[in-house]
């Protein structure tokens, strides 16, 4: 990455693009809506910098039309491209917050440990006891 | 010209789980302890687990695979086999990355021979690895539930099990359904304060470096001490030979620094412990008139053997919030319902299964659309992308399945022809297939999983075929035995040919098992050392 980042002509077209992939549907906004070529991507390839060389790449490869053809080719014969595009789409959807909410993700937040969730927990480990035949003795 | 320093008692090759165990316990018992390591430390600093964008570092700085990684410390691994080992390469080795899963072998495992036929049967038995394995568990902080009906008797895990959580729960109760045997896992994460390691608080980023340090690594668990008894540990220190004396014995290790500089480390006795990939490479890096065919080989064994659990999943998707994306990231329960050996099936030995979390999104979402390939552009992106998410987020749990692939001499390690890490050193070619007997036993497997997410009330299930890069399991290159024509190493881990040069990896694992290997990795080491020291004690002195 340049250290001005993106370009704001790459980031224009990282935002169609993230959207044939990340459209939106489901109750859930389309990539370019929650910001996905902006702030989000800064943090994302600040966080996987190596993403950033063959991403700018694709971005000056792309067409100005017909971007669902070129996204389409990417998945059919082009894995590695397709996978450094999904990547990057896909990590900075997620770290948006206005997603994360709506899928009910709170990050990898601590929380202490608790045994609340198994009641049956010690009935049921009673059984693996009674029923298995012990392990298999050797010589 | 090459620097030396004065002889110490012991050189260790390799700062991870097993080297680890060595270095603290020769530094105990007054032996003058080196250890050199080719990478460096690593520590909250370097973690990117409490920030939000962790999911991304599994993308490049905290991938597991070193070719995808290439840290300065990491050597490239070529060749097109079927499965490619990942590890880390620094203090701690495997054990900064590792899920910290605890598994005894099976008591079957050390006798696949005479109670199955194949393979060869271990030199030692499971009793001798009994008391080392109770006294590794401590100094790794395990929390786990002793009394397996599946295993022969140890003493009780230093802490009690963490609880198994919502995913655990949902899975137990379609092993209950079958009348199928499964336990708690036993993690080497600490389930309350203990020794060096905090409670773990579900962060569910293990495989990123705990930033609560619940989870045992070796600059946690076994440098402190050893530094603290005298060891030496170099960083930066890649051994690229293990040079011989007139009389056949080895020297010590020659390395090359950070500047690029070469030097001999001298010692009386050498013990390589820099995993199954990284000692075999070595000993084929120190070939010489002597040994041709590279040191310690008169077997012509080194290397070959590898052997890496080839690992398969299913996913079970379940109509209740599971909050799956909550840690910890090792075992919640697992299963040995199908480890061993059964007249009626067309594969021999078996697999160990073991219930994880999903991760975040990111993660969660690659499994599924990996999973869905097959269906095609429309199915997975688009508007269709949020179905992953909304099918699976939350809701889901995932039976890791793993397989004892059994030792095949043509899975193996050599050099690479062409390839350099960035010392100059040849790569490690790895190559590995998976045999028609782990291809037929992962299939079983995975159907009888699919059957288990069903009685656990999944809506539906899906399954990920072999993983192409490995789970962090080496194991076989330098194989125990008593035989010197069939093994590389004696039961006490010293090499047939080198009377002063000792392996302690897993490498020397004659037979892989289906439990992950690194109780038995450090347990062994920990019953090899303990010889070593009782050894000079009684003035036998192994060098
Ligand atoms: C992502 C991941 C998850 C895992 N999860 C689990 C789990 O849940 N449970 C389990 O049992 N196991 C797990 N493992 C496996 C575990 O990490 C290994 O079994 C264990 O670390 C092996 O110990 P070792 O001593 O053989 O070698 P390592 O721990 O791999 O240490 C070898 C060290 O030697 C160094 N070295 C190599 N060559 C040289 C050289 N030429 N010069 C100097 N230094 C050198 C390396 O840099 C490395 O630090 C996991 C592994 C990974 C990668
Ligand atoms: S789940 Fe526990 S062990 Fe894992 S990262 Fe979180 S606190 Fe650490």
């Amino acid at each position: 990455m340049s250290d001005s980042g993106p370009t704001p002509d790459q980031r224009l077209t990282l935002a169609r693009l993230a959207d044939v992939l990340v459209a939106e549907g489901l109750g859930m906004p389309a990539a370019s809506a929650v910001g996905v070529a902006d702030g989000l991507l800064d943090r994302c390839l600040d966080a996987a910098p190596a993403l950033a060389e063959p991403l700018l790449a694709l971005l000056d490869e792309a067409p100005a039309d017909d971007l669902d053809v070129f996204v389409r080719g990417l998945a059919a014969g082009r894995p590695d491209d397709f996978a450094i595009l999904t990547t990057t789409v896909v990590g900075a959807y997620y770290l948006s917050a206005e997603v994360r909410e709506l899928i009910g993700y709170p990050g990898q937040q601590p929380s202490p440990l608790s045994a609340a969730a198994e009641p049956e927990y010690f009935e049921m480990l009673e059984r693996v006891y009674d029923r298995h035949p012990g392990y298999r003795e050797c010589p | 010209m090459m620097t030396q320093r004065r002889q110490s008692d012991a050189v260790i090759v390799g700062a991870g789980a097993s080297g680890a165990v060595a270095a603290a316990r020769l530094a105990a018992a007054g032996f003058e302890v080196v250890c050199l390591e080719q990478g460096d430390w690593t520590g909250p600093a370097d973690y990117m687990s409490d920030r939000p964008e962790a999911e991304l570092a599994w993308v490049e700085r905290w991938s597991p695979d070193p070719n995808v990684r290439r840290g300065p410390a990491d050597y490239p691994l070529t060749g097109d086999a079927d499965v490619r080992p990942v590890m880390y390469n620094g203090v701690g080795g495997g054990l900064v990355q590792w899920a910290a899963m605890w598994q005894p072998l099976l008591a079957s495992d050390f006798r696949v021979r005479t109670l199955d036929g194949v393979s060869d049967d271990w030199p030692i038995g499971w009793s001798d690895l009994a008391g080392p394995y109770s006294r590794v568990a401590r100094e790794m902080s395990v929390s786990g539930l002793g009394g397996d009906p599946a295993l022969p008797e140890l003493d009780p895990y230093p802490n009690p099990p963490i609880p198994i959580g919502r995913i655990g729960m949902a899975a137990a109760r379609g092993m209950d359904h079958l009348g199928w045997h499964w336990w708690p896992g036993a993690n080497a994460i600490a389930s309350r304060r203990h020794r060096s390691l905090q409670a773990c608080q579900r962060r569910g980023t293990c495989m990123l470096g705990c930033p609560e340090n619940a989870k045992a690594t070796p600059s946690l668990t076994h440098w402190p001490a050893a530094l603290a008894a005298g060891a030496r540990l170099v960083t930066g220190a890649r051994v690229a030979q293990i040079p011989l004396d007139e009389r056949g014995r080895a020297r010590g290790a020659v390395y090359v620094d950070r500047d690029g500089v070469e030097r001999l480390e001298p010692a009386q006795v050498v013990i390589l412990a820099a995993n199954a990939v990284g000692t075999a490479r070595l000993l084929l890096l120190s070939a010489s008139p002597r040994f041709p065919d590279g040191l310690a080989n008169s077997s012509g064994l080194v290397g070959r053997r590898l052997m890496q659990h080839p690992y398969r999943t299913v996913a079970a998707v379940c109509e209740d919030p599971l909050d799956s994306w909550q840690g910890p990231w090792g075992q919640s329960i697992y299963s040995l319902e199908f480890a061993e050996t059964h007249p009626d099936r067309d594969f021999v030995r078996g697999a160990k299964w073991m219930v994880m979390p999903h991760g975040g999104p990111m993660f969660a979402v690659a499994e599924y659309q990996e999973a869905h390939s097959h269906e095609g552009f429309e199915a997975l992106w688009g508007p269709s992308f949020h179905r992953a998410a909304a099918e699976v987020f939350g809701h889901a749990f995932t039976w890791g399945i793993q397989a004892e692939d059994l030792p095949e001499d043509h899975n193996r390690v050599v050099l690479d022809p062409a390839v350099c890490d960035s010392s100059g050193l040849p790569a490690a070619q790895i190559e590995y297939t998976v045999s028609d007997n782990t291809r037929r036993m992962l299939d079983f497997n995975v159907a009888r999983a699919v059957e288990a997410a069903e009685a656990a009330g999944a809506v539906s299930t899906y399954t990920r075929d072999i993983w192409p890069t490995g789970i962090g399991h080496v194991l076989g290159t330098t194989r125990m035995g008593d035989d010197r024509q069939g093994s590389v190493v004696d039961r006490w881990c010293r090499a047939h040919d080198v009377a002063n040069l000792y392996m302690i990896d897993g490498g020397v694992f004659v037979t892989g098992g289906s439990a992950n290997p690194t109780a038995t990795i450090m347990a062994n080491a920990r019953r090899v050392v303990d010889h070593m020291i009782g050894a000079r004690a009684s003035q036998e002195v192994p060098s």
